[in-house]
């Protein structure tokens, strides 16, 4: 079906044609590169907040904690603790990746990659991100609501979320931007799904895609499957919260319970579980194609790889139960849960195996978007097995709502996804605004982070094998946790020495786009379609729609013979 | 040395000691008869993980010394598809499974059929029978009394309080008023929810007399944090001194009109 | 219309139908949830729901998607005129369609089914509710063609795109009030 409709759309000449309600995919994505580290920041300070009560609880927040906290003399108060985890748990998944990874470079790479140009529905495309600024606002606004913002988690379950936990309007405006959110991310998978399906160059086979599209495609395959699954318990929250249903009401507390909280976590991790994977396959797509590109050598097993990443797919729309163990579930369902969980980790291993592969007897070059895909390697390695441990019922009746399970999730989530973030950031960054983002700002970066990353997130995983609970305000309330105050300052130190290098993060970016060195067409020296066009690419992308010839990772074949060592996509195979 | 001071950052050389970590983030310690199958099994994990983690580390560093662009200049030209190549990919991938999963799976599969789920009976063995109430943010504690009936005026109730003696099965009933709460004792490594209109349960026995924490680990609101209890172990003899003369003194105080005290519900088994 | 613009928009369509598909999948999930783990239903205290509103509900939106079918085949025909005859219809099925419903919750007040008197009567409520705004949204959208349909009254090729999906998912509608009549009202 490749090939399709392409036309060419009229370029806008006004600013807010141009930049604000743009149709054009390459702006929307910057907009949600924007809107996406924007709320990385907000999310970031929040994680600092929650660091600083954990190691010092009970001092004042160095600097911003007198300005945010002033009838408490600059101390986190415990309502506002459990405001701030939601909500920085909320805000990272949905607000700061999701947008990045989905949002940026989806928009971003889906048409310049498969050599289309635009989206398939372009005005769609901009409701999206339209709707998905109205759900920021939402939460902005439910900050400042009178009784503070959702207090229940990232998870918000039932009954705590409801009126007989949280009376606030806070978790009300949660409920509706999660809904809104959903009804943007939908949009933006029907249209992504169809452009990859409809409007691949001529020639370009599925296994001809990049392995990043194949991400971000089974991405968009699973949100468009399961958003509506969340939209439907954020439904049924709603209702119970402010039209007297009873859905997930029950107990002494509640008057007319007969419903049953539980059902929403089912619901929710129907949802939840696959979120998870629709964070991390863009990033595992990005790395894969990076190691190929910077060894200078084919991605290993390609297809492998692609029917691998499939497979998880599939697979992660039957394990959600692993959530719940401690809730006794059926002894069969219990022991069907683990089962299927554990199997998710053979595709796992196995692309793990062919990333290794392609660094092997590679040509390798570190540049930055190199070293932070080598850094997903690792940092994925140890979240993944971590999840083992949890995947087993019995050590999970133990790590289950501990910070082991924290330490695992950041592992994947915060480091994982992250490094492949920051990965594609810094590989995408020429073609994208056309200058080049300094390289050596971006070592510091990668190492700057690297470094106390795994102090932060290996920390976590001591202090919860060592019985330290999640959500809890001040853990030294028990005695037995008190000797883990040590480790606690070490996460903290580690944390606030993160958070520090992202700012060189920052400066680079905004540096580089000012005064960054000019980006020739072609500076990573990488055969997929969108680096046969300048940088950064006119507005209809293409002049002519590219015939694809060969795949997107020729490299180093021994016959080519024109002084590169590597092939466009539009150029014959040489053999 | 006042723990809440920014004094220790004076103990840093200390404090960031690798060494002293590891020590201190052991769990604490096991008091059950079944707690170190779970220690087991977390150790067995970590060793296999621990293999191929340092196998992925070994691919990943070693690779990216050896084949950096400046000591290697000409790349290897494969797609990875050749057999050898497939079959070493499916080996890996097997070799996971079969090793890991497989045994982890069969291993907690075994210890949940042979122990967590061998539910006791308590019409052939020694058991107390324990009802716990969860509610924002306390923890209650319902022992039947002589008559071996709850919800009746000689049970003893306690609050943020549970005593048990040292070698006999507790077996739990549990549930919750309001929200959902989770009961979490980190010495015998277990932990079940405790869910408004239903009821759960969990078995398990302590060995070591003592006083230990009992932690609420689930988010149930602000006070969260809050909601522990103490454990106390008792020996057979002081369980049945304390049990005795808490349930004379219930027998005598239970006011029958006290709302607050009228819970608790009767046992299928 | 371009056959490929034609294919996108077909396309497009089934995903954006079964995301929607999966939204009550999620309801009638958690009915059965609900309904199995209950030991009567409806719960003691509770009669059923009559049938008459409901059944009047099923004939109309399964008339009205019979028109609505037509008025499809008449836009591929290229006959604008009829089509909007059986637009109108369609319109009107619609809204009378959405009274009934608004009758049915009367009539469940009534007879003391509160939204809040329980789970049976949320079930009852809530998922007629959100099944209903799902109508309202689609009779705004119709409403909308109304007006397309008199601007471009001679060229169905501009009403193509606009007619299809509209249509599609007008009965994707109707599809699921018959699951909900025979599994929450008759079964
Ligand atoms: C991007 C996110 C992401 C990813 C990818 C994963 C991946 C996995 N997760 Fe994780 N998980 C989360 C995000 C993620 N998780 C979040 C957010 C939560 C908590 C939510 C909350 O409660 O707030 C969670 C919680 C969570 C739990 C519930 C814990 C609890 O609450 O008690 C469980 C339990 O089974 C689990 C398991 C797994 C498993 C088995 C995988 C597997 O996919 C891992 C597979 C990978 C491997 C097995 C490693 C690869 C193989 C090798 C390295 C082998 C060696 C190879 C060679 C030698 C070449 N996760
Ligand atoms: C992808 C998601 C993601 C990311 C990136 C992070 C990043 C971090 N997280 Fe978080 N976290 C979650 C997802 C994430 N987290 C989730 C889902 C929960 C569970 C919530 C719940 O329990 O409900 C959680 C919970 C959680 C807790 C547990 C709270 C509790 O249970 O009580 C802690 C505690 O230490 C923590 C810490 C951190 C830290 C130190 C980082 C650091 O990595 C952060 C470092 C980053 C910065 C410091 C900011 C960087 C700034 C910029 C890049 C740009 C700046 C720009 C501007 C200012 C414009 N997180
Ligand atoms: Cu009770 Cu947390
Ligand atoms: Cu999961």
């Amino acid at each position: 079906m490749s090939g399709g409709f392409n036309e060419i759309h009229q370029e806008p000449t006004t600013f807010i044609s141009k930049y604000v309600f743009s149709f054009d995919h390459k702006v929307i994505a910057k907009q949600f590169l924007w809107y996406g580290i924007l709320f990385l920041g907000i999310g970031g300070i929040m994680a600092l907040l929650i660091r600083w009560t954990l190691a010092y609880p009970g001092q004042p927040f160095p600097v911003l904690g007198p300005l945010l906290f002033p009838d408490s003399a600059g101390v986190v108060p415990p309502d506002t603790y459990a405001m701030l985890f939601t909500m920085h748990g909320t805000i990272m998944i949905f607000y700061a990746i999701t947008p990045i990874l989905i949002g940026a470079f989806g928009n971003y790479c889906i048409p310049l990659m498969i050599g289309a140009r635009d989206m398939a529905f372009p005005t769609l495309n901009m409701l999206s991100f339209w709707l998905a600024l109205v759900s920021g606002l939402l939460v902005i606004v439910s900050l400042f609501t009178p009784l503070g913002a959702a207090a229940g988690g990232w998870t918000s379950y039932p009954t705590l979320s409801t009126m007989i936990g949280s009376p606030g309007s806070g978790q009300t405006l949660w409920c509706l931007a999660i809904f809104v959110l959903g009804a943007s991310s939908t949009m933006g998978a029907v249209n992504y799904i169809t452009t990859v399906i409809t409007l691949r160059a001529p020639g370009m086979g599925y296994f001809d895609m990049p392995l990043t599209i194949w991400g971000l495609w089974l991405t968009a395959i699973l949100n468009a499957i399961f958003i509506p699954v969340l939209g439907a318990g954020v439904i049924l929250l709603t209702l119970d919260r402010v039209a007297g249903t009873t859905f997930f009401l029950a107990g002494a507390a509640a008057t007319s319970g007969s419903g049953d909280p539980v059902l929403f976590q089912h619901v929710f991790w129907i949802f939840g579980h696959p979120e998870v994977y629709i964070l991390i396959l863009p990033a595992w797509g990005i790395v894969s194609d990076l190691l190929s590109f910077f060894a200078r050598k084919p991605a290993f097993g390609a297809k492998a790889t692609a029917l691998a990443m499939t497979a998880v797919t599939v697979l992660s729309t039957l394990v959600y139960g692993h959530h719940m163990f401690t809730t006794q579930m059926s002894p069969l369902l219990t022991q069907s849960f683990m089962t299927l969980t554990m199997t998710i980790s053979i595709p796992s291993a196995i692309f793990f195996a062919n990333w290794l592969g392609t660094i092997w007897k590679g040509s390798i070059r570190f540049h930055s978007p190199m070293l932070f895909s080598l850094g997903v390697v690792f940092v994925f390695g140890l979240g993944g097995l971590t999840g083992l441990y949890l995947g087993t019922v019995t050590t999970d009746l133990y790590l289950h709502d501990t910070y082991f399970v924290v330490g695992h999730f950041h592992y994947t989530m915060a480091a994982s996804v992250l490094l492949g973030g920051f990965a594609g950031t810094y590989f995408w960054f020429p073609k994208m605004f056309g200058k080049m983002m300094n390289e050596c700002m971006a070592k510091i970066h990668f190492w700057g982070t690297m470094i106390p990353l795994n102090g932060i997130f290996f920390g976590m995983m001591m202090v919860g094998y060592g019985g330290m609970h999640r959500r809890i305000y001040n853990p030294f309330i028990y005695e037995s946790l008190r000797r883990l105050i040590p480790i606690n300052e070490m996460i903290t130190i580690s944390a606030i020495l993160m958070g520090a290098f992202q700012i060189v993060f920052v400066i680079n970016f905004i540096y580089s786009l000012c005064k960054g060195e000019k980006a020739s067409q072609n500076p990573w020296e990488v055969g997929t379609l969108e680096w046969t066009i300048p940088s950064p690419p006119v507005h209809h992308n293409y002049d002519v729609i590219p015939t694809v010839k060969c795949g997107p990772h020729e490299f180093g074949n021994p016959k080519l013979t024109n002084g590169r060592d590597f092939q466009y996509q539009t150029e014959d195979l040489v053999v | 040395m006042n723990v809440f001071s920014f004094d220790h950052f004076g103990h840093l050389f200390y404090r960031l000691n690798a060494a002293n970590w590891f020590s201190l983030s052991a769990p604490p310690k096991d008091i059950s008869t079944n707690g170190h199958l779970i220690d087991y099994l977390f150790n067995y994990t970590s060793y296999l993980n621990i293999f191929y983690f340092l196998l992925v580390c070994i691919g990943l560093f070693g690779f990216s010394y050896i084949y950096s662009a400046k000591r290697n200049k000409k790349a290897y030209y494969t797609y990875g598809n050749q057999k050898t190549h497939l079959i070493i990919t499916a080996v890996i991938g097997a070799a996971v499974f079969l090793s890991i999963d497989l045994n982890i799976t069969r291993l907690s599969n075994n210890d949940l059929l042979n122990s967590f789920w061998k539910w006791p009976d308590p019409k052939t063995e020694k058991v107390l029978k324990v009802e716990v109430m969860a509610q924002q943010w306390m923890w209650s504690f319902r022992y039947a009394g002589p008559d071996g009936e709850f919800n009746t005026k000689d049970d003893v109730v306690t609050n943020n309080d549970l005593r048990v003696p040292v070698n006999t099965k507790i077996l739990f009933h549990l549930t919750s008023k309001d929200v959902i709460h989770s009961f979490f004792v980190p010495n015998v490594r277990l932990k079940v929810d405790t869910i408004p209109g239903r009821i759960t349960r969990v078995w398990w026995d302590a060995n070591t007399p003592g006083v230990y924490d009992i932690a609420c680990a689930e988010m149930c609101g602000t006070h969260h944090y809050l909601m522990k209890a103490q454990l106390t172990v008792y020996s057979e003899e002081e369980f049945a001194r304390w049990v005795g003369a808490a349930e004379q003194v219930a027998m005598n105080t239970n006011d029958p009109e006290d709302k607050n005290l009228q819970w608790g519900w009767k046992w299928e088994n | 219309m371009n056959e490929a613009r034609k294919t996108q928009h077909t396309l497009a369509m089934t995903i954006a139908l079964i995301s929607w598909a999966m939204l009550f999948a999620t309801l009638f999930m958690g009915y059965a949830i609900y309904r199995s783990s209950a030991n009567v239903w409806p719960p003691m205290g509770f009669a059923r729901i009559s049938l008459v509103l409901p059944t009047i509900s099923t004939i109309l939106i399964l008339i009205s998607s019979w028109f609505c079918y037509q008025m499809k085949l008449d836009i591929n025909r290229g006959q604008v005129a009829p089509a909007q005859k059986n637009l109108n219809l369609t319109l009107a099925l619609g809204f009378a369609f959405l009274v009934t419903q608004t009758l049915l919750w009367r009539n469940m007040n009534h007879s003391g089914v509160y939204v809040s008197s329980g789970i049976f009567a949320s079930i009852m409520h809530a998922f007629t509710w959100i099944h209903a705004a799902h109508v309202l949204a689609a009779l705004v959208f119709l409403v909308y063609l109304y007006f397309q349909f008199k601007r471009h009254a001679g060229n169905a090729d501009a009403l193509w795109m606009k007619t299809e999906n509209g249509e599609k998912f007008w009965h994707f509608l109707g599809i699921i009030w018959i699951l909900m009549y025979f599994i929450l009202f008759v079964f």
